[in-house]
């Protein structure tokens, strides 16, 4: 037992210099890329190598930026573009979480379940949602609605498939075990079946966090006058490239910061997750 | 000290015991893929006996335990705990895995009061009787760890504290201790043989161990090659000798040699018959 207690410590120092050496590389990345951008185009420092229309320098962005969050996009200001983008995502997510687990869940467990609704999803799923956009807009309008439905459309069976494959590779062993301690259906499914899929579920829902947030760009495409990705495709058809750069540089940043919040949730919630 | 051959399903032993298989067998799958997992076994265990089951990989003796257990059915028999017929399973029968069955999104204090918890238990009351348990098994310091900040022996024993915080009638026991390095495992032997001593509990152990089989039981059954049949059935003295390093006695290295030349017997039987096949 001391031996276990031992490695346990022992462990820790090195994997704590590797983690710090990993967050000095990724920032390194960050940088690189960065100065490859100042470099190619100037910074008005030497003369560019990409024509400014092409790829305006990150000074011009950033200023750029700051007139935006000033002044505002096409009357709305730059934080109603990327709240209302936000509230189209979030939307969409949230509800997709709210059916799509449970629905997952019962695929997983019941074969039933799983034989009625195995084939809407599964032939749907390799249509593009987007080409479903135009068809939305016929059946819900030109409103929120068919934007939040395309998103809906292409997070749905990722996130209840997920949910359904989590709950299939529950370890039956486990069930047996619990089973064999008493636990009527009911505990079974609260304590051991639902924790047991948490890692799996979450793996889906950060997979989708970055497919929604790529969706939000075909929503905006049409029948829109707000949101970020609208400002950055409006600005394209005006080639204000340093406008589409801010937009784009926007999105990236939501899909990060959601994908942080939900490694950090992870950590929190799954710790336990792989390490049997 | 040593062993001898015995029947243990004689209507003697079958009249008072506490756990009784009888022609039970097991066949999966159907048609042309039909296997035949497990002949008609009979079997009695009695209260507070410690029967191990040795035998080859695949002779089935992990489907028995599973038919006890009430995880599987058997195609033909029954088995009987306390004159009640095993349909399902059931916290009388406390299952001890041989690893990967902890939960492991709890800590180990919720792991071993699961059981209390599941049967009705106040989670106060619950935690109070885990924690004799975990006590028992020696792992008090460890109770809010979680199972993966745990070596696979300590794994073991808070699978252990698990089953046994229901009082269970009966332990099953499938090959715990397979996946252990010789040194915990001997280790672990000793302990679960003075919880033994100590509760009094029905044990019924699978293993593939002989060594194992001999330090530990009352009684050693010994199974044939697939499909599995009991070839021979051992009362055996040495789980009663208060000496730890009994296994390295004459007598015991005699017994072994019966069990083995007993296996390999069976073994070329088995190759024989393939190669008329």
């Amino acid at each position: 037992m001391a031996d276990a207690v031992e490695t346990l410590t022992e462990d820790l120092p090195p994997a704590r210099r590797t983690a710090r050496r990993d967050r000095w590389l990724g920032l390194a990345s960050f940088a690189v890329m960065l100065g490859v951008w100042f470099a190619v185009t100037g910074s008005g420092l030497w003369p560019p190598l990409v024509q400014p229309a092409f790829l305006p320098s990150p000074v011009t962005v950033a200023k750029t930026f700051w007139k935006l969050a000033n002044n505002g996009y096409q009357g709305h200001t730059l934080a109603h573009h990327f709240l209302i983008s936000l509230m189209r995502f979030g939307i969409a997510f949230v509800v997709c979480v709210i059916v799509g687990v449970p629905v997952g869940l019962l695929m997983g467990m019941h074969s039933g379940v799983r034989a009625a609704l195995d084939p809407p999803i599964e032939t749907t799923r390799p249509i593009p949602k987007l080409a479903l956009l135009p068809l939305f807009i016929i059946w819900f309008g030109i409103g929120e609605l068919s934007k939040t439905i395309v998103i809906i459309a292409a997070l749905f069976p990722l996130i209840s498939i997920s949910a359904m494959q989590a709950v299939r590779a529950v370890s039956v062993r486990r069930i047996q075990a619990a089973q064999s301690l008493g636990a009527s259906r009911a505990t079974i499914f609260r304590r051991v079946l639902l924790p047991a899929s948490l890692p799996g579920i979450f793996t889906g829902l950060r997979v989708s966090v970055g497919i929604g947030v790529t969706m939000l760009v075909g929503a905006e495409m049409v029948a829109t006058s707000d949101g970020i990705a609208w400002m950055a495709l409006t600005a394209a058809d005006f080639i204000q490239t340093d406008i589409v750069l801010v937009g784009v540089l926007i999105m990236a940043a939501l899909g990060y910061g959601l994908d942080r919040i939900f490694r950090a949730l992870e950590t929190r919630f799954v710790h336990w997750a792989g390490r049997d | 000290m040593g062993i001898e051959s015995v029947a243990l399903a004689t209507p003697s032993r079958r009249a008072g015991a506490k756990l009784v298989v009888e022609g039970v067998s097991k066949r999966f799958g159907g048609g042309e893929d039909v296997v035949q997992a497990l002949q008609p076994i009979d079997l009695a265990v009695g209260a507070g006996e410690f029967v191990t089951i040795v035998g080859p990989s695949g002779c089935g003796k992990s489907t028995l335990l599973n038919i006890v257990a009430g995880f599987e059915t058997p195609t033909t028999g029954r088995a009987v705990l306390d004159g009640r017929l095993i349909g399902a399973p059931g916290p009388e029968r406390g299952v001890v895995f041989q690893q990967g069955a902890l939960f492991t999104w709890m800590s180990v204090m919720d792991n071993v009061a699961f059981g209390p918890r599941a049967l009705g238990k106040s989670v106060t009351e619950a935690r109070e009787i885990a924690g004799t348990y975990i006590e028992l098994v020696g792992l008090t310091a460890f109770a809010k760890r979680y199972p993966y900040e745990l070596s696979g022996g300590m794994q073991q024993r808070v699978g252990i504290a698990r089953a046994l915080a229901n009082e269970p009638e009966v332990l099953l026991m499938d090959e715990p201790f397979a996946a252990l390095d010789q040194q915990t495992r001997e280790l672990l032997q000793e302990e679960i043989r003075a919880i033994w001593r100590r509760t009094a509990k029905t044990i019924l152990w699978i293993t593939h161990s002989i060594e194992e089989a001999l330090f530990l039981a009352t009684h050693v059954v010994v199974m044939t090659a697939r499909p599995g049949r009991i070839k021979a059935a051992f009362a055996c003295g040495f789980s009663r000798e208060a000496d730890p390093l009994v296994a390295t006695t004459p007598a015991f290295a005699e017994a072994k040699r019966t069990i083995v030349a007993l296996l390999r017997r069976e073994s070329l039987e088995a190759q024989r018959q393939e190669a008329v096949n």
